[in-house]
């Protein structure tokens, strides 16, 4: 009776696999890697879901995205994330946030660490997943998510009045490629 | 992440034991799902997509909300545990367990991993060939600071950070000289324990550089952060000739002012000042012992508005009381200011201050003053640079005869080798109160490790 189980269920994932192939990928499937968008997105700022700012003017933002304030009104101790260096989203906020190349920034906050005003270095992950995670677990974090990479577990604050479903928003990142 | 579930194996025993009855209710179900699952995939609409996108983000937030319950259950019961095995070392995947803020609903006790270490540790160095036209010296390789920077997050509020020198030759200390030319020796040029309990409010105590003007608090003993091959002479290291006291052991507040865009900042500290009890070739900084109960204080404001980037502007006072053997009490007031505007490609300082000596019961007063300017610009990997200097104390200065009048300018180019490595070629021309300039060359690499 187990082999003829086992039987079953070979036929039927062979069935799945036949049809999955036959249909192709499906538009727009969440399952499968994202296809290439054509327009640009906007990058949502997010924090912790218990942090209570809800807007940040672009000076504002400058001066937290490159360890100039180290505390939230609440007290709380600010942790940047970013994410790993070459990814377009970490480039749009160099650009538009801090205004500076890589090696700019990275030696923007080695000198701020040895003067003692910056109290840490950003703390850099990989994925969206990871910084989603991230923000989602540390109450004074503050990262950047594509509007595709949100989710309820994070918030968006809005920049300058605008959230990032609103016109004139000013954080924009081009579109992920496929692989 | 670390998840932790049912090895395979133990599935297997599982299935094995419970073989026919899991067999017969669960197959025909994950024959039925798969089956409608993929008449469902053919069928589904692209908003169906989307709505199974939603309901999958809920469901992989669910699995790490029940995720962190479970760790949270386990540890608790490993604190309850009355007799405890050697467990094994909790291998988290970062930043999840590296951080310590973890949201109430998930707040795990916080525990020590002995064998972790909280220090983070950062050098810098440099080695300068150097040659100038005063009479007995000599056109030599140097080897300069060794800096191994070590910092510390003791806890969210407190930051521990230290600068530990090795540096090679004698001190000169106003103009006299201690110790042998060839040697090391070893200085912790700052400790400082850091309480931030806001921007608004910062307190630091230990040793650090104090607040005169702009140079002293943003850069320290690396000259690789530096644009030049060294300081100007104005904030020269106490222990090689220079005449502020950078250096202070003592307590320092700082802080932002709510100002708006103006960004204002304040920093207000109380220290042993400098030693000016003799001999004065002692250490200059009075680490362990003051030589008086007088303390030395000194507030500093600054600007940073947003209106300009890369700007800052900025004054401080400083006042001490100094005690030379064979002399009067002398008073010492250093007023010091700067605009500064110093952005990634950009930068140029201007800084100038005066040091007032006003010995008791004497109506003289002797004031030193002295300004610099320094400006670069960088063209890709290169970066040439201009500063010209002066100071000029009086003969009769009663702190420090030595100095007299130094002006003069420094042409430079500085070439970033690689992110870490700065060569800087440097012509110095300094012109001296009855003496004749000296023409100085130095070529200096510079880097951090």
């Amino acid at each position: 009776m187990r082999r003829l189980a086992g039987l079953l269920f070979i036929l039927a994932s062979a069935a799945f696999s036949i049809a999955a192939l036959s249909f192709g990928p499906a538009p727009n499937s969440s399952l499968l890697p994202e296809p290439q968008i054509a327009s640009e997105q906007n990058l949502a700022v997010v924090v912790n879901l218990s942090n209570p700012v809800q807007n940040l003017s672009m000076p504002e933002l400058r001066r937290i995205f490159l360890g100039e304030r180290s505390h939230w009104p609440n007290g709380r101790r600010i942790t940047l994330v970013m994410m790993e260096s070459g990814q377009p989203e970490r480039a749009v906020v160099l650009r538009d946030i801090c205004q500076m190349n890589e090696t700019d920034f990275n030696n923007h906050f080695l000198h701020g660490v040895f003067t003692g005003e910056v109290l840490v270095s950003p703390k850099t992950l990989a994925t969206p997943v990871g910084v989603r995670k991230f923000v989602f677990n540390v109450p004074g974090a503050i990262g950047y998510l594509r509007v595709s990479d949100l989710d309820p577990s994070v918030r968006a604050v809005r920049i300058d009045e605008r959230g990032p479903e609103d016109k004139g928003y000013r954080l924009h990142v081009p579109p992920r490629t496929s692989k | 992440m670390k998840f932790s579930g049912p090895s395979p194996i133990r599935v297997m025993l599982a299935l094995k034991l419970n073989g026919r009855i899991i067999v017969w209710r669960i197959f025909p179900l994950l024959l039925g799902i798969l089956v409608n699952t993929t008449i469902l995939r053919a069928q589904q609409p692209v908003d169906a997509a989307a709505a199974d996108k939603q309901t999958l983000q809920h469901l992989l937030q669910r699995i790490d909300q029940l995720e962190a319950r479970v760790k949270q259950l386990e540890a608790a019961k490993q604190q309850a545990a009355p007799v405890s095995l050697p467990s094994p070392p909790v291998q988290a995947s970062a930043p999840l367990v590296s951080e310590t803020e973890l949201q109430t609903d998930n707040a795990v006790p916080e525990r020590m991993d002995v064998s972790k270490t909280l220090l983070r540790m950062r050098g810098f160095g440099d080695i300068t060939l150097h040659g100038d036209s005063q009479r007995h010296d000599t056109t030599a390789f140097s080897l300069g600071q060794l800096n191994l920077f070590i910092t510390s997050d003791i806890s969210e509020k407190f930051k521990f950070l230290s600068e530990i020198v090795f540096e090679g030759g004698p001190d000169n200390i106003f103009g006299e000289t201690r110790g042998e030319n060839n040697t090391f020796g070893v200085d912790v040029e700052r400790m400082v324990l850091q309480y931030s309990h806001s921007d608004y409010f910062k307190f630091t105590v230990g040793r650090y550089h104090t607040a005169i003007g702009y140079y002293n608090t943003a850069y320290h003993h690396s000259t690789w952060f530096q644009t030049t091959t060294g300081r100007p002479f104005l904030f020269q290291f106490e222990d090689r000739g220079g005449i502020l006291p950078i250096h202070t052991v003592g307590a320092s507040a700082s802080g932002l002012i709510p100002s708006g865009h103006l960004g204002l900042h304040y920093v207000a500290e109380v220290g042993n000042g400098r030693a000016s009890r003799s001999p004065i070739t002692e250490e200059p900084v009075q680490n362990v012992v003051d030589d008086q109960n007088h303390k030395a204080f000194n507030l500093a404001l600054f600007a940073r508005p947003d209106a300009v980037r890369g700007l800052q502007v900025g004054f401080s006072a400083y006042r001490d009381l100094l005690a030379p053997v064979n002399l009067p009490r002398i008073g010492e007031t250093i007023l010091a200011a700067h605009a500064v505007l110093v952005r990634s490609k950009f930068e140029w300082l201007n800084e100038a201050l005066i040091v007032r000596h006003a010995p008791n019961g004497i109506p003289r007063v002797f004031n030193t003053p002295g300004f610099y300017t320094q400006v670069s610009k960088q063209f890709g990997s290169y970066r040439p640079y201009f500063r010209y200097q002066y100071v000029n104390a009086s003969r009769t200065e009663p702190i420090f005869p030595d100095v007299g009048l130094r002006q003069g300018p420094s042409f430079g180019l500085r070439y970033d080798a690689s992110e870490t490595v700065a060569v800087k070629l440097q012509y110095d021309y300094t012109a001296l109160r009855g003496q004749p300039a000296v023409n100085a060359l130095a070529l200096q690499v510079g880097f951090t490790f």
